[in-house]
């Protein structure tokens, strides 16, 4: 399990979705944990840097999205389809969801400039 | 033969993509004031970068990672930040530097005040990494900037006493008129000079881009190992120029005009077109370079999508960041700074964080998870850890240096 931190996760197509900031766990009748959800994003991340640092990233996150670090962007386990350098996904970056920041970089700023949609030439 | 063309596009790159405006400043510099009693601290920061290089090309090849993708895994999210605040810093520095070293390019070419080009040359950074292609933008600057050779035909051209320059470099025979502190602080900022901390981020995500794998090992071994000595050989030709020309006639180095004015009293007119197109490639070309990096490194610790394979829409966040850099760097040359200024303080900055980028590579090459069966082996081992060792006596040793010699003026 401690191999899961901070992986890079990869969608089907090798595009990245985001790091493994924490991860979910729950207690298993027989005692063991296992885990159930990728947690990513500020929320998660905050408390793991710990420090001022990491308890100014939580609460803003939480503020702004209004949900509980334990909720935080998380990433189903039953959608990992393999674990090797980085961790793949059997569903594409978009049906994951996590990526608010990156949509709205995407929408508001990005999308506006001429050429965003063009392969680089 | 394919590969031999690749193989020889490789190194001609890596050898006109070598230089940068620290580079040029710092070595003429060096050379106008010290001679050529510093050209060991550019053979040993070129030796330096040959280690790191050809390791984290290595990470990137096996393991298909970025080295700051990995860095945030192996040492954990805080080192992690610690290690991207400080790299970023210095690559923004940087940054600002290189498109400053355009700008003095264009004055150089043209006597319009440098200032004036900066908001058109920011654009024109920004739009180039924004629309061109990964090898496109590597491929022709780094072609173009082979016009620097024009520095060693100069040499030649001057017919120096090379017994005397020879002996200089070997003896390391610092001026009388200059004291140990002050050669020293430029030993620091040569040696930050060359072993640039962008170089690596960039070299590896660069892997990324370019889609390495096992295989492309030994046409990269063969760019990192052939392409950066002989670029680093165009380093130590433009020392030597300053030496010959500039250090008798006691010629400070504040401009980039004098940088270039070995070469005008030895080849004319011609000699200088050259100087200026190398001066401009080399600046754009690490321009674009820092800029990248700047986005390599910050996605690399998020997680968040990366790079010139996918199409701006893709990698939003990746493209929002080199945006607001560009803006920034703009921003801080129109407060009419020095460039001349920036450079100086960017190599000595990136001495200073060196060891945060090296030392990361050097666990994560030694670690089999990533590496297979291709972990360092004993020799490469000892030359990292030697170098590590020499990169963090550096660092400590710049900012009393800098302070004290007061920027290497005293």
């Amino acid at each position: 399990m401690l191999q899961l931190f901070d992986r890079q996760i990869l969608d089907p197509d090798g595009r990245m979705v985001a790091k493994v900031d924490d991860v979910e766990v729950e207690e298993r009748p027989d005692g063991r944990l296992a885990v159930t959800a990728l947690l990513t994003g500020p929320g998660a991340l905050g408390p793991r840097l710990g420090g001022a640092l990491g308890g100014i990233s939580s609460r803003a996150w939480a503020r702004l999205t209004g949900k509980d670090s334990s909720d935080s962007n998380p990433i189903d386990y039953s959608l990992v389809a393999d674990i090797g350098s980085a961790i793949t996904l059997s569903v594409s970056r978009a049906a994951v969801g996590v990526d608010g920041f990156e949509v709205w970089a995407r929408t508001r700023i990005i999308a506006a400039l001429p050429g965003a949609g063009k392969d680089p030439q | 033969m394919k590969k031999v063309f690749a193989l020889a596009l490789g190194i001609l790159t890596a050898i006109g993509g070598f230089v940068d405006i620290g580079d040029l400043v710092t070595n003429a510099l060096v050379g106008s004031r010290f001679g050529m009693s510093l050209a060991w601290v550019t053979v040993l920061g070129v030796g330096g970068i040959c280690v790191f290089a050809e390791m984290s090309g290595r990470v990137v090849a096996l393991s298909g990672r970025a080295t700051f993708d990995i860095v945030r895994e192996r040492l954990g999210p805080r080192v992690g930040l610690v290690n991207l605040i400080g790299s970023m810093a210095v690559t923004l520095l940087t940054y600002v530097a290189e498109i400053g070293g355009i700008a003095l390019a264009l004055e150089l070419g043209t006597s319009v005040w440098e200032f004036f080009w900066i908001p058109f040359i920011a654009a024109l950074v920004w739009f180039v990494l924004w629309r061109a292609k990964f090898d496109l933008i590597e491929n022709v600057f780094g072609i173009l900037g082979l016009a620097l050779i024009v520095f060693a035909v100069a040499l030649w051209q001057l017919g120096p006493d090379w017994a005397s320059l020879w002996q200089q470099a070997s003896t390391a025979a610092k001026p009388t008129n200059e004291a140990w502190p002050s050669y020293w602080y430029y030993a620091v900022g040569l040696f930050g000079a060359a072993m640039t901390p962008y170089e690596v981020f960039f070299f590896s995500s660069g892997g990324v881009e370019d889609g390495w794998t096992a295989e492309s090992l030994p046409t990269m071994r063969g760019n990192v190992l052939i392409g950066f000595p002989l670029g680093g050989l165009l380093s130590l030709s433009i020392a030597a120029t300053a030496t010959v020309v500039l250090l008798p006639a006691s010629i400070q180095v504040d401009t980039l005009a004098q940088v270039a004015l070995p070469v005008t009293v030895a080849l004319g007119k011609l000699g200088f077109a050259f100087a200026l197109l190398g001066f401009f490639a080399a600046t754009f070309g690490a321009a674009c370079e820092t800029g990248l990096s700047v986005g390599y490194s910050i996605c690399q610790y998020f997680g968040w999508q990366w790079g010139k394979f996918v199409r701006p829409r893709q990698a939003a966040r990746f493209h929002l960041v080199i945006l607001l850099s560009t803006v920034l760097a703009a921003a801080v040359l129109l407060t009419t700074v020095d460039p001349i200024l920036v450079t100086e303080f960017s190599v000595v900055f990136s001495a200073i964080a060196l060891p945060l980028t090296y030392l990361p590579i050097l666990i994560v090459a030694n670690d089999r998870q990533y590496m297979g069966e291709r972990t360092n082996g004993r020799f490469a081992n000892a030359l990292g850890t030697g170098y590590l060792v020499i990169v963090l006596v550096a660092s400590i040793a710049a900012i009393p240096l800098m302070i004290w010699t007061k920027m290497g003026t005293t």
